[in-house]
């Protein structure tokens, strides 16, 4: 079968943008929500208190990224039907593993002897958390922040199925209809979102970068 | 024998050349050690030997033949190669890495192993199962002395080393030239050694070449560089301690004036050293016996003394005006 | 929530969407190996095909796996069915796989690398004897997870036409059965995470000691 370019320029020009706001919302709420339990909690993790849990923890993180996102998508289904808020509990939860993992990382590979020449002269633990460990952390911390973004991105292409509608409804469209011009054209669009988003978390991670690391 | 004649090599961008015109000769059984600040081209030097750089002008001989004219893979295999970092390859056992060139040589296995077995003995390194462990189960020491068990692993007449004592504690570092040095009276290999420690050349050396921002600035025997640096380059080089160094390499017999009654009596409190030996232990052997001169001997009997006197006026000879012993 | 009681009732159906997943996940972890291994290869010697090698690889990975399902299958040759599904695999492993062994082979230890160039080895020799090797941890990190990434998005195969567990899981939404659901999705995790402990235990055992204690 043959790609109609006229039907592409007209899902690309109307079919398609009116789920644009539609997925990013889909990608920014479940990215805030994702950010303020990941973050804290990662951090909490890095604690000489919880440090015996930390590997623990990652072994189970770890092994929750193996669950295909369609699966974690559908496990709300059942429990809080269709619509809007499952797709967003869903999204945040898939969002989380990878801020989680990069926050921990990034903070336990801060060097040894900068906590301890920090602390040697005399800042208290909270301190050198605030002016130490996290300006150091924070290339490694947006990584995490900025993968997570863009697998939200493509996930939440999954959330037509249940009900949250977003770009994934141009997509599964054109794949019900067989039709090459919906699904390239949603794709186009998910691309130019996820390139979008990844450019301004760049700029706000230079923003927040400590001098000596730009 | 290894041949430079008026080498000089320039790396693209940059302003000076690393290695200017140098032309020296490393003769056949010698240690040349090769002595300079970091960035002086000796190690490019040393790298032009076999071939790992290529010189912009002039030509290397190794056993009169142009390094440049034969295949590089070919030469390099018949010259040994310590580096500093040792490059054991880790994911080999300590015997395999030793086995290397033999094996890239095409050796028999038998011949291979008895090989192995030999220079593993002849470098201490023969007992437990040393042969069997990975580099990462080695020490500091052990590990050097891999990289130059694995260089002579095929029996080259020639080596290049550069630095390779140069990534261990002191101690193990004078322990492992030792070693070296006597290894180095029963295979009587032709050997260039980059350095940047002067009392590790001085040492080393059977001769110095001192070099300084790609020239060659003087060449010599210890004694020779020590007792006449060429300009206050090498003089900076060597240290205000050249005097004091110069004892180690004298010996006892060359400053030791003749016997005389009292000196019996050093016999017999055994205040003595040997005539070969540096005269700096009889600087040590005065302290200890709280004397102010010891005896000399040959064997058994006394051929002379030698005095704090007779040393102090030998390092003011050498030092110059400057020192003030 | 019965989970245990809806596989025993369906076996049949679990075992043959779970014997799909696994032939499918399988076949394409053998093309990627030979196809993927080889161009991480190839880049790692001729440098001025890397960096486009890799950015493609990084933009082919960045794309939702349903579009590039959606769209290999309207295209002409290929249509539904396992082919599509293989091809689509085989492209998303192409990411952890080239990259982990370009960066394998290129960031093995410069001094090594120099001390066999200076004890006389071939470029060859070099890459066979010290590259190769000592990248097979890196290569063996990428191995795994292409399994397990590749294990996940075989799911959404079932929107090709694949009877994997992803249609167990897609229509256990279409039906509103959460055990279908739980099930898929558990089953889907387990593989995953068996088939990385398996690829570990090949791991111990195909890595050299003497590295090991890098990983």
């Amino acid at each position: 079968m043959s790609f109609d370019p006229e039907l592409f320029i007209h899902a690309m020009s109307h079919r398609a943008p009116p789920y644009i706001l539609e997925h990013l919302n889909l990608v920014l709420i479940p990215m805030c929500i994702a950010v303020l339990i990941a973050l804290p909690t990662s951090i909490m993790l890095t604690r000489p208190a919880y440090r015996r849990f930390t590997s623990r923890i990652m072994a189970v993180f770890n092994a929750g990224q193996t669950i295909p996102p369609l699966a974690v998508i559908a496990i709300f289904f059942p429990f809080l039907g269709l619509g809007y808020a499952p797709a967003i509990l869903a999204l945040s939860i898939y969002a989380l593993l990878p801020i989680a993992r990069n926050t921990i990382t990034a903070i336990s590979s801060v060097p040894q002897d900068v906590k301890e020449a920090a602390r040697g002269m005399g800042m208290t633990p909270w301190e050198v958390l605030r002016k130490v460990e996290l300006p150091l952390s924070v290339p490694g911390i947006m990584t995490g922040i900025k993968t997570s973004a863009v697998l939200t991105v493509s996930t939440a292409v999954l959330a037509a199925l249940v009900g949250g509608k977003g770009m994934g409804a141009v997509i599964f469209a054109g794949i019900n209809f067989f039709q090459a011009e919906l699904i390239l054209a949603g794709t186009v669009y998910i691309g130019i979102m996820a390139v979008l988003i990844e450019r301004m978390l760049t700029l706000l991670e230079w923003y927040l970068s400590p001098s000596h690391l730009k | 024998m290894i041949e430079l004649i008026n080498v000089t090599k320039i790396f693209p961008g940059a302003p000076s050349p690393s290695v200017d015109n140098v032309s020296f000769r490393v003769n056949q059984g010698n240690i040349c050690v090769l002595l300079g600040p970091s960035g002086c081209g000796k190690t490019t030097i040393l790298r032009m030997m076999n071939r790992l750089e290529e010189p912009s002008s002039g030509k290397i001989l190794i056993n009169s033949e142009n390094t440049l004219k034969s295949d590089p893979s070919a030469l390099r295999r018949s010259i040994g190669y310590v580096i500093q970092q040792t490059g054991l390859l880790p994911h080999r056992t300590v015997a395999r890495n030793i086995a290397l060139v033999p094996g890239l040589l095409g050796w028999p296995q038998e011949k291979i192993n008895s090989r192995v077995d030999e220079l593993l003995k002849l470098m201490g390194l023969d007992s437990g199962d040393i042969a069997d462990k990975y580099p990462h189960q080695l020490s500091g020491g052990q590990m050097q002395r891999v990289g130059v068990a694995r260089a002579m692993a095929a029996d080259p007449p020639i080596m290049l080393m550069d630095e390779p004592f140069g990534a261990v504690d002191p101690i193990i570092r004078i322990r492992l030239q030792d070693e070296f040095l006597k290894l180095q009276q029963q295979v009587r290999k032709t050997i260039c050694f980059v350095t940047h420690d002067i009392n590790e050349a001085i040492k080393m050396a059977d001769y110095l070449i001192i070099f300084n921002q790609g020239r060659l600035v003087q060449m010599g025997s210890p004694v020779e560089v020590l007792t006449s640096p060429a300009d206050d380059f090498v003089l900076s080089l060597i240290g205000d301690d050249r005097g004091v160094k110069i004892l180690d390499l004298t010996r006892a017999e060359t400053l030791m004036e003749p016997a005389d009654n009292i000196s019996d009596d050093l016999l017999g409190s055994g205040c003595t050293v040997q005539s070969y030996q540096p005269v700096k232990l009889a600087l040590e052997v005065m302290m200890k016996k709280n004397q102010d001169r010891v005896g000399v001997c040959r064997g058994n009997h006394l051929a002379g003394t030698l005095s704090w006197s007779d040393i102090k006026r030998h390092i003011n000879k050498v030092s110059g005006e400057e020192s003030e012993l | 929530m019965d989970i245990i009681n809806f596989t025993l009732n369906n076996a049949g159906l679990v075992l043959e969407y779970t014997f799909n997943h696994l032939s499918l996940v399988l076949i394409v972890l053998l093309i990627s190996l030979a196809l993927w291994i080889s161009t991480g290869l190839i880049i790692s010697w001729h440098d001025r095909l890397a960096g486009t090698v890799i950015s493609l690889s990084n933009i082919l990975f960045c794309i939702p796996s349903i579009s590039l399902f959606g769209l290999f299958m309207t295209m002409p040759g290929f249509g539904l069915g396992r082919n599509t599904a293989v091809v689509v695999l085989v492209i998303y492993a192409m990411m952890p796989l080239v990259r982990s062994v370009y960066l394998g082979v290129k960031s093995v230890d410069a001094s090594v690398v120099d001390a066999g160039k200076g004890m006389g080895m071939t470029p060859l020799q070099i890459l066979l004897q010290i590259r190769i090797p000592m990248a097979w941890p890196m290569i063996f990190a990428g191995m795994r997870v292409s399994i397990v990434i590749v294990t996940g998005i075989a799911t959404m195969a079932t929107f090709i036409g694949e009877k994997n567990l992803g249609r167990l899981i897609h229509q256990g939404i279409t039906r509103g059965d959460s055990d279908m659901i739980i099930t898929g999705a558990i089953i889907v995790a387990c593989m995953a995470l068996l088939l990385d402990f398996i690829m570990a235990r090949i791991q111990r055992r195909v890595i050299s000691p003497g590295l090991r204690f890098d990983t």
